[in-house]
């Protein structure tokens, strides 16, 4: 799955160091999708955009410590949960569930108008459930199955922005699934498209639409 | 990549399907470069503090004079001027910029290689005369004497009503024409050109000396932020500097630093009250 567009970052990065800041947009561009979604995963909520352009700016100013021939994605990315972090400390707010879910509602028009309304409302509250599972789970969890999954990273990639032994993060991934999977409310059904069934999801979608 | 044994193998794939719902909608990345670029140039981050010892020296000076220079010029302005000019420049992929007082040139990489340094004729073609110019611009513009009388004197407006006076005279078939601005010189911006300028001296002002031919446009803001523009097919060598608090000056067309300094300074002591 893309997450951003392909560019030389090698390349760019050179142009930056070299005196040409304009380069720099590139990555902005290149990185900003699988940014925001960091952010908005690790519960940076309506400030998602501010923290991803504080953290591109930090970035930029902190280029100079950047290793040559490393990945500039998971460095990003741990910008971005360290500002997540202070930003959601800063305004002593707390990650809110019901916050998380009205921001999963609020999305709503993200879905294809020709999608099946029936269908759109129980993904909307999978999501909102699988939010909330994930809100129980403690930091150490949480991070790495957002890392790994959410923002789709490798295990290396994973290990390099939480700063982990590769298998610690193996482990930890182990434990926050099996745990994820406890928490999801009993019936969670993990098909993409579900069948229309009775019982419990029939209920459900009756619930998610009205 | 193997994925872990779990009672619910597809959580997963659900997992990542849910990422991928907190990606922003397509383009927001243009926006967030435009956002990013210009709170570097807001904050007048140097542009190459991360680059190799000459250049991150250079901007150094740069940031530093600017800082000495101008530092009565306000943070807020600064910050707003960089947020409205910036943006729609980023999206034209402008190579780099700079501005002064409430008005703004950037410049875009030339397609091909300039002609020799010519300032163009535009603005220049409804000459006035001098005493015309001073009651339509509300100020007499400098004259250097090292040029002497010029050989047409026009008036432009900004939005708002801000006055341009541009001086230009033809020598040996070349145009060389000297805009003036009753602005401030905001160098904030000048510290991310890709290409610094050099900074010289012009008697007790300081002045930037930008070598390269490029292809350029000017952009006027009032005020409010509205813009103004006017197309620049071919800029030579040019110098800026500012003569007292309230008068910026830009020299093109002639190719000599050292011509232009000469110039420069030659205007010194001559009218310029505002």
């Amino acid at each position: 799955m893309e997450v951003g567009r392909v560019v030389d970052e090698g390349a760019v990065i050179a142009r930056v160091r070299a005196g040409e800041p304009e380069a720099y947009a590139e990555l902005v561009r290149a990185f900003t999708g699988i940014a925001l979604r960091a952010a908005k995963a690790l519960g940076a909520g309506a400030d998602a955009e501010d923290v991803v352009q504080q953290s591109f700016f930090k970035a930029y100013r902190s280029l100079g410590r950047f290793k040559d021939g490393s990945a500039f994605k998971p460095w990003l990315l741990k910008i971005v949960a360290n500002e997540t972090r202070n930003t959601v400390r800063t305004a002593g707010r707390q990650r809110s569930v019901a916050g998380r879910e009205a921001a999963m509602v609020e999305a709503e028009p993200l879905i294809p108008e020709s999608a099946d309304p029936a269908v759109a409302a129980v993904e909307v509250e999978r999501r909102a459930e699988l939010l909330a599972a994930l809100d129980l789970l403690t930091e150490e969890h949480r991070l790495v199955v957002v890392h790994r999954y959410l923002l789709e990273m490798d295990e290396a990639e994973t290990a390099q922005a939480l700063g982990w032994p590769r298998g610690t993060v193996k482990s930890r991934l182990n434990r926050a699934l099996r745990k994820l999977g406890q928490l999801l409310p009993a019936g969670h059904t993990t098909s993409r498209v579900p069948a229309p069934r009775p019982g419990k999801g029939g209920a459900r979608h009756e619930r998610a639409s009205r | 990549m193997s994925e872990p044994r779990d009672e619910r193998p597809e959580l997963p794939e659900e997992l990542r399907a849910l990422g991928r719902f907190m990606n922003g909608p397509d383009g927001v990345g243009e926006t967030m470069a435009e956002r990013v670029l210009a709170q570097i140039i807001a904050e007048q981050v140097p542009a190459s503090a991360v680059g190799p010892p000459g250049p991150r020296e250079r901007a150094r000076r740069t940031v530093r004079w600017a800082r000495q220079r101008w530092r009565l010029l306000t943070a807020a302005l600064c910050g707003v001027a960089a947020v409205v000019v910036l943006t729609p420049q980023v999206r034209a992929a402008v190579y780099d910029w700079f501005g002064f007082g409430g008005i703004e040139i950037h410049y875009a990489p030339s397609t091909s290689p300039a002609p020799a340094p010519d300032a163009q004729d535009r603005g220049c073609g409804a000459p006035l005369a001098m005493d015309e110019a001073v009651v339509k611009a509300g100020f007499r513009p400098l004259v250097p004497a090292e040029l002497g009388s010029p050989d047409s004197i026009a008036v432009t407006y900004a939005p708002g009503d801000r006055p341009v006076v541009s001086l230009c005279w033809r020598k040996d078939d070349r145009m060389i024409r000297l805009d003036e601005f009753p602005a401030r010189l905001d160098i904030g911006f000048t510290t991310t050109v890709s290409d610094p300028p050099d900074q010289v001296s012009v008697g007790r002002e300081s002045g930037l000396w930008f070598a390269q031919e490029r292809r350029a446009s000017f952009q006027l803001l009032d005020g409010r932020g509205q813009r103004w523009h006017q197309a620049q097919p071919t800029a030579g060598p040019a110098l800026l500097w500012s003569h007292g608090a309230h008068l910026t000056l830009r020299l093109e067309g002639v190719a000599s630093e050292g011509r232009a300094l000469k110039i420069a300074r030659s205007t010194d002591d001559r009218g310029g009250s505002l």
